[in-house]
Order: structure tokens, then C-alpha cells, then sequence
């Protein structure tokens, strides 16, 4: 996995970690328009850097469209990636 | 109905080799008091649950318990 690659799904990441946090926040707290703006904002981005990674990279999920062949199969798999933290 | 991706939730770094805190983890995960017993508990609560902000956050968070963790430390177990 070359280094755009790998932060573009780093990115990912992040903004759906956000969305799983508003999401459960805003469970219990279906009128706070702030947290709800936030939440709208994280998914619209997350729409977008979806779409273009899979764009580029093949699906994420097996419901996804895929270049021949099919690509779900290709590596790296999510546990074999070596995150670099610097 | 869950749906796969192929991503973490969060990427975490493992730079020392620690059997211990690892044995510790699985055990956090899959052990008696565990993420993965609690995460089925949630999921079956919430039929039972009153409300629909309950309903809710017990789906959620059952789905949430039972994503696997542990996936870069694996790697630095010995066999």
C-alpha cells in the first residue's frame, strides 16, 4: 500500500470514527441541532472520500462495484496494513 | 444486518512485544465479563427496550462490541 493510499484510508477512518461518535450521541440527544450540524458535515465528507478512494482503490465493502477482476479480494486486508505514525 | 468494510474503526500502534497486557486484551474482548458477551447482550436488550432512543443506542453499541480488536497485535505474538 503506497503512502496516498494510506492516508487516504487513515482519513476515512477518522471521519467515521467522528460519525460513530455523533451518531450515538445524538441517539440520546435527537435535538441538538450543533451536534447534529457536525454529524451532517462528517457524513457529507465521508460520502465524498468514500466514493474517491473506491474510485481508486477498489470497493470496501462486497456490495461494491469493482474493475475486473474482482477486487474485494485484493490485499492489503485492514489487520496486514502497516500504519505508519509519524 | 451487518456489513463488512475493509477498514479499523482505529489504527493502533503496537511497539513492544507484551504477552501479558496481550493475554489481558483478549481476555477485555472475548473473556466472561467481555466486550463480545456484552455486545450479544445489547443485541438481544434491545427488543425489550421502550424506547426508540434505547432501541437505538443498544443496537449501536452491541454492533460496536463486536468489532474484533487485537489486529496489529497479533502480528506481534510469538507463535
Amino acid at each position: 500500500m503506497d503512502r496516498d493510499q494510506m492516508n487516504m484510508i487513515v482519513e476515512l477512518m477518522e471521519v467515521s470514527f467522528v460519525l460513530v461518535e455523533t451518531a450515538l450521541y445524538l441517539n440520546t440527544h435527537p435535538n441538538d441541532e450543533r451536534a447534529l450540524r457536525l454529524h451532517n458535515n462528517a457524513s457529507t465528507q465521508y460520502v465524498q472520500l468514500e466514493e474517491m478512494y473506491q474510485a481508486r482503490y477498489g470497493p470496501l465493502k462486497n456490495t461494491g462495484m469493482s474493475r475486473y477482476p474482482w477486487a474485494y479480494i485484493d490485499e492489503p486486508w485492514p489487520w496486514e496494513i502497516n500504519f505508519n505514525f509519524n | 444486518m451487518w456489513i463488512y468494510e475493509k477498514k479499523l474503526q482505529y489504527p493502533v500502534r503496537v511497539d513492544t512485544t507484551n504477552p501479558t497486557l496481550a493475554a489481558m486484551i483478549i481476555e477485555q474482548f472475548g473473556g466472561a465479563d467481555g466486550e463480545l458477551s456484552a455486545g450479544l447482550r445489547y443485541l438481544t436488550q434491545r427488543y425489550t427496550m421502550p424506547t426508540s432512543q434505547g432501541k437505538a443506542t443498544l443496537t449501536d453499541i452491541g454492533t460496536e462490541e463486536c468489532v474484533p480488536t487485537g489486529y496489529q497485535l497479533k502480528k506481534k505474538l510469538p507463535r
